[in-house]
């Protein structure tokens, strides 16, 4: 536990958050770099059936699970710095507004072969979030499948957003991608005027 | 005194909370964003209220923008046409392409046009205006406010610590209202009816005719509707009039959803929609010469299924939530009565509240709450899923061409009693039904009245 | 169907102390602190408070609450803020006024920059 046995202990805490389509290698990037086991919390959802039958009644009641996981690292002995790993569906948004809050970076999380199941939270960060981000290709076989110019476009991402790419497990690369989410959070809030937000889906 | 909880910070959560607050009751609202959020955020609808729901706001002490929002002292009705007369719906096949995929653009022209003047003004304030002040305005009378994005899970255990006498559910459209089950009965529709987009703009003039605030709305043959509503909104940290211009097409027209799939930075949404403004609503595209974007996010795109759900929610663990507001009565915009609807539903949830402070809310005051506000709400309710068809009845068409009539003649008694109907919708019962409007022309106004046609 | 627990005549659900405002938000990641342990105080809490209560004596965020302590993030929060309106815990605030304080990022830069 943070040491906090003296209400005078003052620890400064941050936090990165990780989002990521399905399978992108969040939980993987949350423990390569935490000190503690990641933590997984889960919160369920009630939703309503599909309408392909609508008028029948409406039984077909269903239960969405969503995961999301943090971890901790001490970066010194007053500040600790929490990862969150936000659930892999974007329509519980209530959710990654929560977690999203007060954040000071958010890392994208993308699988090179699955580039559309990151699409949700590459929109959110674009269009209902002020957190600045970066995308990171997670390297599953340790190289790069594909060129960074080629994701950008295939992920129609704006020049300003940094891209980069890293193996999720190894603790120094991921590491080093922090860096960049750190660093492009103060390049971003130093400077005014960030690109202008699409026009957002009604929620 | 009892334990509230709300969940949802919109136009019923925040209302029903200031109301209990104020009468001495302990209650806490979960929102999902923060005031600085939803003030910095987009839009979230357009909001239009009229007398008697900006009346509960005056008696709450929550009229904060009364002076300075623009006060819209009458409803102008316009119907476009094109110039080849009413399209054949049965010709309507696949997705019409929108005005920008086309070389060719004929504007339509304005067939019927009247104005229906109200006795008490109608009024516009930005949600993100209004609901940032109520929500910090209820954190400094005492309220509690906790950030939380609700899940259902959290429902399950709040409901089962105790904590709270009760639980109300205000989430609007959000993910929540899976909780409700729909009421088929009550729900005709299964799918979105309108495609909506809608933007903050500011620059619009008045129309030379008028010179004052209005509520202008266009009924569009084989199109869908469009608005033009002015209100006070965001200006940086202050606050500013505008022109809120909303857009409601049929689904497969030329403004389906497939219009506006693209992501569009705002100005290319506003250049969208002056250009359908100039094909389908000419006189208002006149107006708007100058017109510019309001703020950062001026935009709502999207569309959702008009539906009523059962108001009461049951958790795993035996908890019981009541829903209010959008979570179970979400009409189409197209009415403008869902915000109106949320005032009078957190009005009416307030009174029972209160009258039984002392006793349980139980599953039975939680069906006899509900129903008291289905008996406003099913008015609203059916007159907006009436309006929904792509094509006026018969009778509407004669009500619109009598309305025109007795407003050139200087007497707008139809159009005033149409545009009464917008703020009180139980009255709406004679526009309807085709008996009673005949009955109501042949009575008021039969010089402007063309007679019904012979039954077959 | 088991019936609603609540009854407004039994309130199971008591905590000591006059309301006061707590106007610091209570984000994820915004560590909980127990000024002054009292086992007295714990021995009468409600379940749910109780452990709470003892799971913050060691200073952890509300996010680690929440999961060490098997309760939902919303009935943590809810908790935590009637513990801290009594003066039970301590919520403290954001040491700077802003995530994006050039000071705190480069601390977190740096201590990263030792990792990689
Ligand atoms: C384009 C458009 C135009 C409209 N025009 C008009 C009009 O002119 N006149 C009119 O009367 N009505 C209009 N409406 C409808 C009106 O805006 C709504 O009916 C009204 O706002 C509903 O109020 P509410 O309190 O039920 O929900 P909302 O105002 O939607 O508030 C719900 C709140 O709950 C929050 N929330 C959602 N999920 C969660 C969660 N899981 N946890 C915590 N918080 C959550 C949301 O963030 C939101 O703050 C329009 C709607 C649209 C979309
Ligand atoms: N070879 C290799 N495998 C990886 C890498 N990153 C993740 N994986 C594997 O990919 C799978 C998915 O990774 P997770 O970290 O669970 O992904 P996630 O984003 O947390 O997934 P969800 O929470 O289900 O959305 C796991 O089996 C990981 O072991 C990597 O860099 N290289
Ligand atoms: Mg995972």
């Amino acid at each position: 536990m943070v040491s906090a046995h003296s209400p005078e202990h003052s620890t400064t805490t941050a936090k990165i958050v990780v989002a990521g389509g399905f399978g992108a290698g969040k939980t993987t990037l949350v423990s390569a770099i935490s000190e503690i086991p990641p933590i997984n919390t889960e919160a369920w959802m009630t939703t309503a059936g599909t309408l392909d039958d609508p008028l029948e009644p409406d039984s077909d009641k269903s239960t969405t699970t969503v995961a999301m996981d943090f971890g901790r690292r001490t970066l010194a002995d007053d500040l600790v710095l929490y990862l969150f790993g936000t659930p892999g569906q974007q329509r519980f948004w209530p959710m990654w507004d929560d977690l999203c809050r007060g954040a000071s970076g958010a890392l994208v999380l993308v699988d090179t072969r699955h580039l559309d199941r990151s699409f949700a939270a590459v929109n959110y960060f674009e269009n209902d979030s002020t957190v600045p981000f970066v995308v990171g290709v997670n390297m599953f076989h340790g190289e790069q499948t594909h060129r960074l110019d080629a994701v950008r476009q295939a992920l129609s991402l704006h020049e300003s957003v940094p891209l980069c790419a890293f193996d999720a497990r190894d603790r120094a690369q991921v590491a080093g991608a922090l860096v960049g989410v750190v660093e492009h959070s103060m390049a971003r809030t130093a400077r005014p005027a960030p690109p202008r937000p699409m026009a957002p889906a009604l929620r | 005194m009892p334990h509230i909880l709300i969940v949802g910070a919109g136009q019923s959560g925040l209302q029903l909370g200031l109301n209990l607050l104020a009468a001495g009751m302990d209650v806490t609202i979960m929102s999902a964003r923060t005031p600085e959020e939803i003030r910095g955020g987009s839009p979230t609808s357009t909001q239009c209220m009229f007398q008697p729901a900006l009346q509960i706001e005056r008696d709450l002490g929550l009229n904060f923008w009364e002076e300075q929002c623009p006060k819209l002292t009458a409803q102008r009705y316009n119907l476009g046409l094109p110039p080849d007369g009413y399209p054949d719906a049965r010709q309507t096949t696949g997705e019409a392409a929108p005005p920008w995929l086309r070389t060719e653009v004929t504007p339509f022209t304005r067939a019927i046009r009247f104005t229906g003047p109200w006795e008490h003004y109608t009024q516009s304030v930005d949600q993100r205006i209004k609901m940032s002040s109520w929500l910090a305005e209820f954190e400094n009378r005492g309220g509690t406010v906790i950030y939380q994005g609700v899940m259902t899970s959290d429902l399950d255990s709040l409901t089962a610590l105790g904590r709270y006498d009760l639980t109300i559910v205000a989430a609007g459209k959000g993910e929540l209202v899976g909780l409700f089950d729909r009421d088929a009965s009550r729900s005709p529709y299964d799918r979105p009816q309108r495609a909506l987009s809608c933007i903050y703009t500011r620059g619009m003039t008045f129309d030379p005719e008028y010179q004052d605030w209005a509520v202008s709305f266009a009924n569009i043959a084989g199109v869908g509707e469009f608005f033009n509503m002015p209100g006070l909104t965001v200006d940086g940290d202050g606050m500013q009039p505008c022109n809120i211009l909303l857009f409601a097409g049929f689904p497969e027209g030329p403004l389906g959803f497939h219009a506006w799939r693209e992501r569009l930075s705002p100005t290319e949404h506003l250049d969208r929609i002056v250009r359908a403004m100039r094909e389908y609503v000419p006189w208002e595209a006149d107006l708007a010469g100058d017109i510019e974007i309001t703020d950062p996010r001026p935009s709502l795109i999207g569309g959702y299924t008009p539906t009523v759900r059962h108001p009461i929610g049951h958790l795993p663990s035996g908890g019981l939530v009541l829903g209010m507001g959008d979570v179970v009565v979400a009409n189409d915009p197209i009415t403008g009565q869902g915000a109106n609807n949320a005032a009078h539903s957190a009005h009416i949830y307030a009174r029972h509240i209160i009258d039984n402070a002392d006793g349980r809310y139980d599953e039975a005051w939680m069906q006899a709450t509900f129903d008291d506000y289905w008996n406003y709400a099913k008015h609203p309710t059916v007159f907006t899923n009436a309006m929904l068809g792509q094509e006026p009845p018969e009778h509407v068409g004669r009500i619109l061409a009598a309305a025109q009539a007795g407003h050139e003649a200087g007497k707008p008694v139809i159009a005033a009693r149409i545009a009464y109907g917008y703020t009180t919708p139980s009255d709406l019962g004679w526009m309807l039904d085709p008996d009673e409007a005949n009955k109501y022309l042949a009575e008021v106004a039969p010089e402007f009245a063309t007679p019904a046609p012979a039954n077959p | 169907m088991a019936t609603p627990r609540t009854h407004p005549k039994v309130r199971p659900y008591v905590l000591t102390g006059g309301r006061t405002v707590t106007r610091h938000r209570l984000l994820v990641h915004t560590l909980v602190t127990v000024p002054y342990y009292d086992p007295g105080l714990a021995a009468a809490m409600l379940p749910e408070a109780r452990t709470l209560y003892e799971q913050a004596r060691d200073g952890c965020s509300v996010a680690e609450l929440s999961a060490l302590s098997g309760l939902s993030l919303g009935v943590t929060r809810v908790i935590v803020s009637d513990l801290a309106a009594a003066q039970r815990v301590r919520v403290h605030a954001e040491t700077y006024g802003s995530p994006f304080d050039r000071r705190l990022l480069e601390r977190v830069r740096d201590g990263l920059r030792a990792l990689a």
